[in-house]
């Protein structure tokens, strides 16, 4: 399957009319020739474009790309605009045979037969419709669409080609460098603490739990230290996920909100919201000691179910002491024990209420469960602590 | 009259950016969010409905509310997470009987929704109800001990009863201090009158007449009026879900006191036309859709049927011109020209030349005093996401409110314009 009007007789003769790049040829086997070489991504368009997938009037399918991911470059584009960014990948074009490869005078020389450097010339015709440009994007289009809107003056970009009119490779390229299985995410969010640069949205949000998950982990004198697992502490008990949600949640609602601190992750009092959270799982281990520290499989507290609900309690404790600042971990200790009798961390039934009985093990870590369990020790909080502090409050005024 | 607005998590980010469609990287939902009577100086509402079913979530729909939100707001209670500390605004609690409208019985018990009320700290909470969908008036004509009324009706509104009687009986034995609200359901004048009856029975006296949401108004006033040869002087009657403002006299001389209603907010990203209220009349608002988040033109750019980049263009031409407009630098040619090139990409049957040309030469949002017309311009005209929308919305509670009120001053003030000077 050829495209139409590119079968290579209209090659540019008008020296203006051409690009003429810096280039290695690389030789990757019998019939595999590939070119690297760099240029400024807001000039790529003049001579690429990109095959959108679609089906031509029968039910032929032509072209491979989807369309433009408008938040993805979104994305890409802050990061360009945001100072000194690098994009190191290349992004993948396939060239019509209109393109073609002058070798240097040094080339030969060096590169032991497989590389050369010399020239790529590419034809330039202003009055080219966009589909017969003499090259297609593979790779990168959502990179390259960002630096085309970003507001940057220019953006020099890595470029790998290869030659071929043939669409059907193209598609197979395609297919194959989008295919890739991606990163687990324990790995990104272990790694995320120590990064500096402006990420993507998701991951910036991330950053600042993915760095508490870290301290609370490796700090000495932290109850979770060494508890939490992760690619790199294997025989961690508590999944970090659980531990993530847990304070993604204490974050936005609880306790640790009241550090935030203003608009700004940097003024973000990591010491206090330490502070807090040391005292509090000490005081849980305490508390819940027979359910402390054993697989997940054997105790429900070291489970994400046990965790998340777990640290709704902490919020609770600590939206009782709000008037008194935040709770030690002797206040959370005094106030977690009339808890210890209603849960049932490594047997028994737990009592949700009429007709809703649950076996210790049956609380799966599902947002419903989650639900379940959080507001049956909110109840009992408040049941058995809260209520009843108020009331002797009443009496003794 | 009061009018009380239903919680469906509406919130607006006041640090989302109009010019560049970005908000604050560090925003946290609903903590750093607004709700109306944060957005204007003086609430328009005079109390907000949560609705359990809501908070919850059932069954397929997950809920509007994050578990941590939640947990929150049982913790802390309704004044404290709705920030209605020092504002004249009640609460009140509701079950959210429509979220469960398929089901045989309401999935909660009744100590379960008291438990709820209690927690959260309402001043007034509506008892466990299952909604009739069905308005039957000729059933009153016939003969007594005929069973023409489907037993499911029947079925519904003995449930509801006997969930009220318990509702009231748990209400006393607790000692709870929100008012307790009885609702009534029925399918026809006579119905409702009887189910009002028996609540007052039990010891209501402020009932809420429910399932009424489809009826036409002359409907609701033969229940009124019917429900008004029972009524003791002292019940006082919500209308759940009811917004016929042009009655409201009516309504309160038959001991109606209150009403709810999402509709000013939901108008104005939900209507076909009606999506901007001034105190006169409704406008229709500017349809710019985002290139990728309008459905529809999406799926024909993934076709292939519509180019991305066109799109794109005509979707920013559009903006542009429109901010161009606003600030006296285009036409209102240019501009209604910009929006149909972009209208024959993304909803190329319809045609809303002729309102676009009443929009753009009446600019109703430049008479408009509220907040939120005067900090986002024509923006507040622009069908297009979230956070135009929603503000959009608000804007029609602010109008709906004085609406609300000069109806029920009864002065015939109609046509004036309340609040510009």
């Amino acid at each position: 399957m050829t495209h139409k009007g590119r079968n290579g007789s209209a090659r540019a003769k008008d020296a203006t009319k051409e690009f003429r790049l810096p280039a290695i040829e690389v030789r990757q086997g019998p019939s595999r020739t590939l070119y690297s070489f760099a240029v400024d991504g807001k000039l790529l368009s003049r001579f690429t474009t990109v095959s959108r997938v679609r089906r031509a009037d029968g039910a032929a399918i032509r072209g491979y790309q989807r369309p433009e991911v408008l938040s993805h470059i979104a994305e890409i584009r802050d990061y360009l605009e945001a100072g000194d960014p690098m994009i190191p990948n290349a992004v993948v074009v396939a060239f019509d045979r209109r393109v073609r490869f002058e070798p240097g005078a040094a080339s030969g020389s060096e590169g032991r037969g497989y590389s050369r450097v010399g020239s790529l010339v590419i034809p330039l015709d202003p009055d080219l419709a966009e589909a017969d440009r003499p090259g297609w994007i593979v790779d990168g289009q959502q990179r390259i669409a960002a630096i085309r809107e970003a507001e940057i003056e220019s953006f020099p970009i890595c470029v790998v080609a290869f030659v071929t009119d043939d669409e059907q490779e193209q598609r197979e390229q395609f297919i194959l460098v989008n295919s890739t299985k991606p990163l687990p995410k324990g790995l990104i969010y272990e790694l995320l603490p120590n990064t500096r640069a402006k990420l993507p949205s998701l991951l910036q949000g991330r950053r600042f739990p993915a760095l508490l998950v870290d301290r609370l982990n490796h700090d000495a004198g932290s109850p979770l230290r060494g508890l939490i697992k992760t690619p790199t502490v294997g025989d961690g008990l508590i999944k970090d996920n659980s531990v993530l949600k847990m304070l993604e949640n204490s974050l936005t609602d609880g306790v640790l909100y009241r550090f935030q601190a203003g608009d700004r992750e940097g003024e973000a009092d990591v010491e206090a919201m330490l502070g807090v959270l040391h005292a509090f799982w000490r005081a849980a281990a305490e508390v819940f000691r027979d359910a402390w520290g054993i697989s997940p499989r054997r105790s429900r507290l070291m489970h994400g179910a046990g965790i998340v609900s777990v640290g709704f309690v902490m919020d609770a404790i600590a939206d009782r002491y709000r008037r008194h600042g935040v709770p030690g971990e002797e206040q959370f200790r005094r106030d977690l024990e009339p808890l210890r009798e209603a849960c049932r961390w490594t047997d028994g039934y737990w009592d949700f209420g009429p007709g809703i009985q649950r076996k210790w093990n049956e609380i799966q870590n599902t947002p419903r469960d989650i639900q379940l369990l959080s507001n049956y020790l909110l109840v009992q909080y408040k049941a058995r602590v809260w209520n009843r502090a108020a009331e002797e409050n009443l009496l003794a005024h | 009259m009061k009018f009380f607005f239903p919680d469906s998590q509406d919130l607006v980010d006041p640090s989302f950016d109009f010019l560049t469609e970005k908000r604050s990287e560090t925003r946290i939902r609903q903590q750093h969010d607004e709700y109306p009577h944060e957005v204007f100086a003086t609430p328009p509402y005079d109390g907000m409905l949560v609705s359990k079913g809501i908070v919850d979530g059932t069954g397929s729909d997950g809920g509007r509310y994050t578990i941590a939100q939640r947990q929150r707001l049982l913790r802390q209670g309704v004044r404290s997470f709705f920030r209605l500390e020092g504002r004249p605004i009640e609460t009140m609690g509701d079950c959210g009987a429509f979220s469960y409208v398929k089901e045989r019985r309401p999935p909660f018990s009744v100590q379960e929704v008291i438990d709820f009320y209690a927690n959260c700290g309402f001043d007034y909470g509506l008892s466990v109800d299952h909604i009739i969908l069905a308005f039957q008036p000729g059933l009153d004509e016939t003969l007594s001990g005929l069973d023409v009324v489907p037993e499911e009706w029947r079925e519904r509104q003995r449930i509801t009863l006997e969930l009220a009687e318990e509702f009231l009986r748990l209400h006393r034995d607790q000692r709870c201090r929100f008012v307790p609200v009885g609702i009534a359901q029925g399918w026809s004048p006579r119905s409702y009158a009887e189910a009002f009856g028996e609540l007052q029975q039990m010891g209501y006296r402020y009932i809420a007449l429910g399932g009424m949401v489809p009826l036409k108004t002359p409907e609701i006033l033969s229940c009124l009026k019917a429900v008004d040869k029972v009524r003791r002087p002292e019940t006082q009657i919500h209308l759940l879900g009811v917004t016929r403002i042009d009655h409201i006299p009516r309504f309160s001389r038959l001991g109606v006191v209150s009403f709810d209603s999402t509709s000013p907010l939901r108008q104005a990203f939900k209507d076909e036309k009606d999506n901007y209220y001034t105190l006169d009349r409704t406008y229709c608002a500017i349809r710019v859709p985002q290139v990728d988040g309008n459905p529809k033109l999406r799926r024909r750019i993934a076709s292939g049927a519509v180019d991305q980049a066109e799109a794109r263009r005509l979707e920013q031409a559009c903006l542009g011109v429109l901010n161009g407009f606003d600030g006296g630098r285009c036409t209102a040619d240019e501009a209604l020209a910009a929006i149909q090139s972009y209208e024959g990409l993304h909803d190329e049957r319809s045609n809303r030349a002729k309102a676009y040309r009443e929009i753009l030469s009446d600019q109703p949002w430049k008479r408009c005093p509220c907040e939120i017309c005067r900090r986002i311009g024509i923006h507040v005209m622009l069908f297009r996401g979230a956070e135009r929308n929603r503000r959009r919305g608000f804007h029609n509670l602010y109008v709906f409110h004085q609406r609300v009120q000069r109806e029920s001053e009864g002065s015939p003030a109609r046509g004036r314009r309340v609040g510009t000077v």
